[in-house]
């Protein structure tokens, strides 16, 4: 088995497209935090003004942006879910299962350097917006590493 | 779990492939099993005895 296009099932085809979706969200959940260095900011400066670093920003703006990091999050894992509760493969469901918790283990661990580093050099860390990149960079080759230690 | 999956699979002529569609799951969960690195569930388990006609404890030992 090789997660390649021509050897995926239906339900796998269907979750890696749904997953796609998701990590697309993610870059754009990215772009929108202007606390980071991004082209966005850069074409239009007003969007700095969107959060309390640089001006007043309204809770309902503050709210919105919060929900909006927290959406890729939350639909990675009901994909995840959605996805294991269908397969009928036990042996493919452990391999995934085993990848995200390696996933969940990387992005923790990260954001325990981050939180150090934020204590320690007291500013914020951008490390913390790319959680959910981190997680879905660290799940795949996670899933690739144990899939090849079962060739 | 030590097993006789391959010498029964080798007996009736079937690849690991053959084995994996009979019982819906891919070929590399046949192979985890075959090599004992992976012990199937008691359904997957039941499956497979009904496959071959055996009970589960002549196709699997500890």
């Amino acid at each position: 088995m090789s997660f390649c296009n021509k050897n995926l099932t239906p339900l796998q085809r269907r979750t890696m497209q749904l997953m796609g979706g998701v990590m697309l969200l993610t870059v754009v959940t990215n772009l929108s935090t202007p606390s980071l260095a991004n082209p966005l900011v850069d074409v239009f400066p007003w969007l700095s003004r969107l959060t309390t670093q640089g001006g007043h920003a309204s809770a309902l703006v503050v709210g919105t942006l919060s929900a909006f990091a927290v959406l890729p999050v939350l639909l990675a894992v009901w994909v995840a879910g959605r996805y294991l509760k269908a397969e009928p493969d036990e042996f493919v469901r452990t391999l995934v299962v085993r990848a995200l918790l390696w996933g969940f283990a990387v992005t923790m661990a990260g954001n325990a350097v981050a939180g150090v580093f934020m204590n320690v050099y007291l500013r914020p860390f951008p490390l913390t917006v790319l959680n959910a990149d981190l997680f879905f960079v660290a799940t795949g080759i996670a899933f690739r590493l144990i899939q090849w230690s079962y060739r | 779990m030590k097993n006789s999956l391959r010498v029964l699979r080798a007996e009736r002529g079937w690849s690991q492939a053959d084995l994996a569609e009979k019982l819906g799951v891919s070929r590399q969960s046949v192979n985890a099993i075959e090599t004992g690195r992976f012990d199937p569930s008691l359904p997957l388990a039941f499956k497979l005895a009904k496959l071959f006609e055996l009970s589960i404890e002549s196709i699997f030992e500890e």
